[in-house]
């Protein structure tokens, strides 16, 4: 169970007494987050209509019953006719040698159906990294990725968490990286964090 | 998408300007200048709606602990965490102070 998995099987029963009214409907497909939990749960988002409707919550891992990593979705053709699905066929023969897939609304629409994109969302993008990625490389990648209609937000998964594209092959020393343990700057993404 | 403005006592301005953070999801892009001495002005624009108090809060704590100095500082905001938030402003400071 990695981050970004899309998981079905949560119902409305497993929210805690405080979840809002919306969340109830919205249980049928949950986001695995990137945190650390009690044996036999995995944290999950919980995705409204609106963007401001996200809710962290804990699924029970026996309730699973269905799990897709973003890698099954890129081949998933969608019939809407959206700036990030064009950018998604634009990019699919550039990434088809690296190990990648597709997250955030995208993600989420293409493996349920759900309209969640809209004309100004940007592409979500994961791309599995466990060996380092050159600086100068991560700048042409970059390159390439700004050349399409849409702006893509590609994340680097390391071993030790997730670091922007845009992030690394930027100026700046210390970068970002997402932890189950939380963010922290560190100066190689690469390198577990003391 | 949302624009709040926030003012706070803050200390002399820095000589130095910075640009930290990230544009995408989860991030904010933080840009500080220096200010009018005595004034911090923070200008957010943020892709979630009703959190004007959950920004009053993180910054009172952050101020509370430490003067800052006086900038004029422009967020945007992707839907960052508190605690990315906390990293980046805290970046930034440390940016600007360097110059």
């Amino acid at each position: 169970m990695n981050a970004h998995d899309l998981l079905w099987g949560m119902t409305p029963a497993h929210l805690p007494a405080g979840a809002p009214a919306w969340a109830k409907d919205a249980v049928g497909t949950v986001v695995v987050r990137r945190a650390i939990v009690a044996p036999g749960f995995v944290a999950v988002g919980v995705r409204g209509r609106l963007r401001e409707q996200r809710f962290a919550a804990l699924m029970p891992m026996a309730a699973v019953q269905r799990r897709v990593a973003p890698e099954a979705l890129r081949d998933v053709v969608s019939t809407r006719d959206l700036p990030a699905l064009q950018a998604l066929d634009q990019l699919r023969p550039v990434l088809a040698p690296l190990s990648w897939g597709v997250t955030g609304s995208a993600g989420f629409e293409l493996a349920t159906g759900i309209e969640a994109l809209h004309a100004q969302s940007d592409l979500d993008l994961i791309l599995r990294t466990p060996e380092p990625l050159d600086r100068n490389d991560a700048r042409d990648l970059l390159a390439t990725l700004d050349e399409v209609t849409c702006a893509v937000d590609l994340q680097l998964q390391t071993p030790f968490g997730a670091v922007a594209l845009r992030e690394w092959a930027g100026p700046s020393r210390r970068v970002l990286l997402k932890t189950a343990n939380g963010a922290h700057l560190v100066i190689d993404p690469w390198q577990a964090v003391a | 998408m949302e624009t709040l403005s926030f003012e706070f006592p803050a200390g002399q301005p820095p000589k130095g300007r910075a640009l930290v953070g990230c544009v995408g999801s989860g991030d904010l892009e933080v840009l500080l200048e220096p200010g009018t001495p005595g004034t911090l002005t923070i200008q957010v624009q943020t892709s979630v709606n009703g959190a004007e108090q959950r920004w009053q809060h993180l910054f009172e704590r952050m101020f509370q602990e430490q003067t800052p100095p006086a900038l004029n500082i422009d967020i945007h905001d992707f839907g960052a965490t508190p605690g990315v938030v906390r990293l980046r402003l805290e970046q930034g400071f440390e940016e600007v102070g360097h110059d």
